[in-house]
């Protein structure tokens, strides 16, 4: 088995690690004998996405965020045909934003890709720290009405609202999420997760990791795929340090 | 106080530039304010004034040297009023504190703009940094390296590096006037060195003091306009750092025949490749506190043949920035080729989960990573090879200990070299006459 994630502008959208997310997956496959190729795209690079099984938008600084959102416009269409047709798209904080209808920066709205029902204004102060959530989408626990965390760090001064039809990736019961307001960090749509929890995100949450790398397979090959367990303990005692010693120390 | 005051902002370099300006003017017979061991916020620059100042309140000090925090300048900069402010560099750097890059760009910004008196000393290498030219025009000096490093015989070179460069995350890759893409004559490291735009006409501007014939091997040493120059440091981006503080000196009418022997004589900084010796194995204590300086560090430990033992200190305080993704844009991978002489690895620190994490992802053998949170525990482990870390044998392969730290373990780590150093030197000496007797 192959699958080929796609990293889009990696050279403008590249703040807070996003790298290591693009490392964690590759490794997470290989480890088990899948093939994960890593291919970059730049601007005016065309965009395969019928060879593309992970999409993968990372964080950027207002400037560089500005310069691919405009080039972005172009893909919008392919993009969300590829959405609907459970692609798998990774998209974090200014990539997270991009997706939605509009974004605000310098006074301006600046429109979005309207992949999902969302939009996000600029707010005064940067919200900034640990987060733990908590997560009960079917695709991502072991047993209905179960939960599981997901922890990592954020830093956005933007806010985002989700429209009716969505449902956050998480509910955070540490830190801000995607406005500071109704709880909700991130967003799970069909295949897609978009999150302010930069830098970090996969290897930390193997779960979440594993949760790609499994619907991204599944889509390529059409048949429900389980992949073979990893010894995970270096990854959970790194989660776990985050929902136990770091909610001690922060309160 | 009549004399003048030079200020020194930047990501990195700040404290090594600023002491040995200090130390250049102190040969001069000259009285010098100095924030020394990089308290660089509001607190540690009143402290330097006071540390110099008479009962009555009088400044006694011909001059002051004072490091001050990039963020914190728009608070600092227009009560010490400095004549001269260098910025040595801008690079990503405990990002929760000040949001990103462009905005500390943006705090530098509005700092200089309420001193537009002073003149500005900026590494014309780095565009970020150049760029702060405009802010408003006024008389600037520019420092920086006017020629391609070439590959040092029998060690690791800059070039050699370039090719990790090229995954490094390299901030201000766009003109900060168009936005275009710059693209470099040639390059140094991180986003320094000749670059030119192709939108607008910026580029690298001429350098007023350039470095030429730079040599790293055994130490660093290079000439400025003509003048040579001799250190006493590792490491290529200390060429930056002494050339700021040439620079300045320089502007100064400061005699520079005797800069030998001021440089030679010039210990580093707590933690600037601060070299000990502990039972005979000699350890290296640096500061590494964001992916640009880590990078540098993995380049000179590559470069030394030794095999080397590296415990990693990650802590996440507010002074240290309490997001610490940036470990994921640093290099480990350097250090787990095979060839690169690396024997044993310590996770360590607040953070020594997200250490031993980042190892795990840069596919260092896990046999050779220890995870031990005390750093005094680990090091005694390392060296004595005493004792048992994560239920494997601390016993050291390695011919040197290099211990990495970002700010807050710096000083607790150094006392605890401190202490095994002074503890191992008295020990030698009670074994000495045993030695002689068998």
């Amino acid at each position: 088995m192959n699958i080929r994630i796609a990293h889009l502008y990696p050279d403008l959208l590249n703040l807070y690690g996003d790298r290591g997310n693009i490392t964690c997956l590759q490794k997470r496959c290989s480890w088990r004998g899948i093939e994960a190729t890593v291919h970059e795209y730049r601007l005016g690079d065309e965009l395969p996405l019928d060879e593309t099984d992970i999409l993968f938008l990372g964080g950027g600084s207002d400037r560089e965020q500005c310069i691919v959102s405009e080039h972005l416009q172009g893909h919008r269409d392919a993009i969300q045909s590829y959405v609907e047709s459970d692609g798998v798209l990774v998209a974090v904080c200014g990539g997270y934003q991009l997706l939605g209808h509009s974004y605000q920066q310098a006074g301006e709205t600046i429109a979005g890709l309207s992949i999902i029902d969302s939009y996000t204004i600029a707010g005064e102060r940067r919200l900034i720290g640990n987060v733990v959530m908590r997560c009960q989408h079917q695709q991502l626990v072991s047993a209905p009405s179960s939960a599981t965390s997901v922890v990592g760090f954020e830093n956005h001064a933007g806010r985002t609202y989700l429209g009716p039809a969505h449902t956050p990736l998480g509910v955070v019961t540490q830190g801000y999420g995607n406005n500071g307001e109704d709880g909700g960090e991130g967003v799970l749509y069909r295949n897609v997760i978009g999150t302010y929890l930069h830098g970090p995100l996969f290897p930390k949450n193997p779960l979440l990791a594993d949760f790609v790398i499994r619907s991204a397979l599944q889509r390529k090959y059409s048949s429900s795929i389980a992949l073979s367990p990893l010894d995970d303990s270096v990854e959970h005692r790194a989660h776990d340090y985050l929902t136990r010693c770091r909610l001690a120390r922060c309160q | 106080m009549d004399g003048k005051t030079v200020a020194v902002c930047g990501t990195n370099g700040k404290t090594t530039t600023n002491n040995l300006l200090a130390a250049l003017l102190r040969a001069q017979g000259m009285r010098v304010i100095c924030n020394e061991i990089g308290s660089n916020m509001i607190a540690g620059v009143i402290t330097a004034y006071l540390e110099c100042c008479t009962r009555t309140g009088r400044v006694e000090a011909d001059i002051a040297c004072l490091e001050v925090d990039e963020a914190f300048g728009v608070h600092v900069l227009p009560h010490i009023e400095p004549d001269i402010v260098i910025v040595t560099n801008l690079f990503r750097d405990q990002l929760d504190r000040y949001g990103e890059i462009d905005i500390t760009r943006e705090l530098l910004v509005r700092a200089l703009k309420k001193v537009p008196g002073a003149m500005l000393v900026l590494n014309g290498d780095d565009p970020l940094c150049a760029s702060l030219c405009r802010t408003p025009p006024r008389v600037r000096t520019f420092f920086g390296v006017s020629e391609e490093v070439p590959v040092p015989t029998g060690g690791e070179s800059i070039s050699d590096e370039s090719d990790a460069v090229q995954t490094e995350a390299r901030e201000g890759r766009f003109c900060v006037f168009c936005h275009h893409e710059l693209q470099y004559r040639y390059y140094h490291y991180s986003q320094l060195g000749d670059y030119f735009c192709e939108g607008c006409n910026f580029r690298r501007p001429t350098l007023d003091f350039a470095a030429r014939e730079v040599r790293l091997d055994p130490h660093l040493a290079f000439s400025m306009n003509d003048l040579p120059v001799q250190t006493a440091y590792r490491g290529f981006y200390n060429v930056y750092n002494v050339l700021a503080a040439l620079t300045v000196a320089t502007l100064l009418e400061i005699n520079l025949d005797d800069i030998d022997a001021v440089l030679a004589s010039y210990a580093p900084q707590i933690g600037r490749m601060e070299e000990f010796v502990i039972d005979g194995m000699p350890a290296v204590l640096n500061l590494s506190k964001n992916p640009t300086g880590f990078n540098q560090t993995i380049a000179a430990m590559r470069a030394d043949t030794r095999q080397k033992n590296v415990v990693v200190v990650v802590n996440d305080n507010d002074q240290d920035g309490t997001d610490i993704s940036w470990i994921w844009d640093v290099d480990f991978e350097q250090m787990a080729e095979a060839d690169a002489g690396f024997a044993r690895f310590v996770a360590s620190g607040i953070r020594a989960e997200d250490v031993a994490l980042r190892m795990k992802y840069a596919e260092i053998t896990p046999d050779t990573v220890l995870f031990e949170k005390d750093v005094r525990r680990v090091i005694e482990v390392l060296l004595r090879g005493e004792g048992e870390v994560t239920g494997k044998s601390g016993a050291s392969r390695g011919e040197v200990l290099y211990v990495l730290v970002n700010y807050t373990p710096l000083f607790e780590t150094q006392r605890v070299l401190l202490d095994l150093q002074a503890a191992g030197s008295a020990a030698r000496a009670d074994a000495t006459p045993r030695r002689r007797r068998a």
